[in-house]
């Protein structure tokens, strides 16, 4: 049986459908909590969340099912009660994380943790569950602290969730695909495969120039290219915008070069940010609206597409043990 | 004096009191403690009621002991618990006083100090300034659900090793909040308590609107006097507490008399840094009443006098806690 982890129990791979691979909720950096400025009632955030769900579960059923992967770790306001609500009411799979954005998002109690009781920490949190929710996480996050160099704390997490990913067969995604060298060796001293891995973020506009995207691939790691719709031509793009037809030139070049089978793709929408604006008008939603348009002008075939949100999702994602 | 406690007010959970009924004051306790992130620990379990019990438990002995006020100095992100505190204060009829603040550098979440934006510049005073104003004046926060109570002080502390400039800026926000509201700031000071206590005056503040903890450290020799000869209020905070690092109690007793010596007895504060719960970190396992029930008597046996006694466990604190222009 293949099978992944969703915050309302295991789901067989089969019944994955369109994955939505690095996706929140809603995010927030450690300490956001205490500024009323960003607070909303729970009838707002449920007005902003459950109609792009909806949106989302629509716009999947052509593939039979909508899964959306919530990247949101430890200390950033991940919240699995909300989401199993969430799940349940709009009938799409909501697989959580483990682990932490990076390093700077883990607070004091994590931040003096040593490897070993990080992985204690990933570890439950896959096979037994996140707090008292009976959810159990089903990817471990890590990413690379603010300044593209990885940290101290950024490495410790990284080899407390490789060890993890050893032991439970759940997959690891990032946060930033730069400054991969010590993540590699860090999975190869682990030893984790490198499929295991989705670098993420190697589309986003601060990245360019940083990430070594075929140098990753050519070892078997997967390529996430996944803050679609974060465009500069939005009014007020982000400082991590890109072009959005530079990161569309990005995708399909390295689809041509031959790495359809480690590409992911996604938006990295918050259906409600909880310690930030967010980005007015971006959601998963995207992916349909503009992103497979795009794809079919370009000349893509929709066993491309279906290989890139279901095939290649399906395989990172299923527990390997 | 008299008189003017008798319009004072002071900041509780329950709401402004006088501050003649704050009576014998504990002016540095944690209530509940936890490390920040040490609430998501897969191998840690809050629970509330046993929490509550432990707490009550403290608070009643402390009140059985001559005890009537707690001041809870941790700050808003060190497991303050507003609603469960009110809960506290009328099941045992003491009164509580919560504090705003962060700090130090390392205990701040990296919402403050890696901000979403490009460069990621840490929190300047101005924004510290007006997240404590926000608890002092318009209430405390329970995270993104509701905002309770106001806070009675500012509490902050500066890193060990020295200020960093983080804290600073923590340091420069307290001291204009405080300013602004009239409230007191209570800090622990890191490598230089008048270079910390220097930074809050250069805001304007009276120095007799700070009060200076972490003076018995066994590394602090000298400097007590020297903050109240600035003005500032003295605070012995570990009493109860021998272990490496901190004066022992005889020679805290010392420091007492010798600072009443100096006349500085409207200077001295005592309090124990109890943490009647503590998660992610082993508390500081002394007695919320240990200062009534072992370190006065012992003061008295040394020649300490009730007047001065009085002044210390009741005058002092309720100046320093008394909110001003009001």
């Amino acid at each position: 049986m293949t099978h992944v982890n969703t915050v309302l129990g295991t789901v067989p791979t089969e019944e994955l459908g369109f994955v939505a691979v690095h996706e929140h909720i809603g995010y927030g950096m450690p300490g956001s909590e205490l500024d009323t400025q960003w607070w909303k009632t729970p009838e707002q955030r449920y007005e902003e969340t459950v109609p792009k769900l909806r949106r989302f579960h629509e716009n999947c059923s052509p593939w039979g099912a909508a899964t959306y992967v919530e990247a949101t770790g430890i200390c950033n306001g991940r919240d699995i009660n909300y989401y199993q609500s969430l799940s349940e009411k709009t009938g799409v799979n909501i697989i959580a994380s483990t682990g932490f954005v990076g390093g700077d998002t883990a607070l004091p109690f994590f931040e003096r943790a040593s490897v070993d009781y990080l992985y204690r920490q990933f570890v439950h949190e896959i096979t037994v569950g996140i707090g008292n929710t009976g959810g159990k996480a089903g990817i471990i996050k890590v990413g690379v602290s603010r300044g593209f160099m990885m940290k101290e704390l950024d490495l410790r997490i990284y080899r407390a969730a490789a060890r993890a990913a050893v032991e439970t067969g759940v997959p690891i995604f990032t946060h930033l695909a730069v400054n991969a060298e010590p993540a590699v060796e860090i999975f190869n001293e682990e030893g984790l495969p490198l499929d295991r891995v989705l670098f993420g973020h190697a589309d986003d506009g601060v990245s360019q120039g940083k990430v070594r995207q075929e140098w990753i691939a050519d070892q078997g790691g997967r390529i996430g290219f996944d803050t679609f719709g974060y465009d500069l031509e939005l009014p007020d793009p982000p400082f991590w915008g890109r072009h959005k037809k530079d990161r569309l030139d990005h995708l399909l070049s390295f689809i041509e070069a031959g790495y359809l089978g480690q590409v992911l793709a996604s938006a990295d929408a918050n259906c409600s940010p909880l310690g930030w604006p967010g980005v007015k008008g971006h959601t998963v939603n995207y992916l349909f609206e503009t992103l497979l348009p795009d794809l079919k002008d370009a000349g893509v075939d929709d066993a491309v597409v279906d290989r890139i949100f279901v095939e290649n999702a399906a395989d990172f994602l299923t527990i390997k043990n | 004096m008299t008189e003017k406690f008798s319009t004072a007010t002071v900041n509780t959970v329950l709401g402004a009191i006088n501050a003649a009924e704050l009576g014998v004051v504990a002016v540095h306790e944690t209530l509940r403690s936890v490390v920040p992130g040490a609430e998501y620990a897969y191998d840690i379990t809050i629970d509330r009621a046993e929490v509550f019990e432990a707490i009550a438990t403290e608070l009643r002995a402390f009140k059985a002991a001559g005890g009537s006020t707690v001041v809870d100095a941790s700050g808003m992100f060190h497991g303050r618990d507003v609603r469960m505190y009110e809960a506290l204060s009328r099941s045992t009829g003491v009164h509580i006083v919560a504090s705003t603040g962060q700090g130090p550098e390392a205990m701040l979440g990296g919402y403050f100090l890696t901000p979403q934006t490009n460069p990621p510049t840490p929190w300047p005073a101005e924004k510290w300034t007006a997240m404590f104003t926000g608890e002092l004046v318009e209430g405390m926060v329970v995270p993104r659900v509701e905002r309770r109570g106001v806070a009675g002080l500012v509490a902050t502390v500066a890193t060990r090793e020295g200020m960093t400039s983080n804290d600073e800026s923590i340091f420069r926000g307290a001291g204009r909040a405080a300013l602004a509201t009239g409230v007191a700031v209570s800090i622990r000071y890191g490598a230089d308590a008048l270079a910390d206590l220097a930074v809050l005056t250069s805001e304007g503040l009276q120095a007799d609107r700070v009060v200076v903890g972490g003076l018995d450290r066994s590394d602090a020799t000298g400097v007590a006097a020297q903050v109240a000869a600035a003005g500032a209020y003295v605070a012995l905070d570990h009493v109860g507490t021998e272990s490496e690092g901190y004066l022992t109690d005889a020679d805290r007793i010392a420091l007492v008399a010798e600072l009443i010596a100096a006349g500085h007895a409207d200077r001295i504060l005592l309090s124990a840094s109890a943490t009647c719960v503590s998660f992610g970190e082993p508390g500081n396992d002394v007695a919320l009443d240990r200062v009534l029930t072992t370190f006065v008597p012992a003061c008295k046996a040394a020649g300490v006098s009730d007047e001065d006694v009085q002044q210390i466990l009741v005058a002092n604190p309720a100046a320093l806690l008394s909110v001003k222009g009001n």
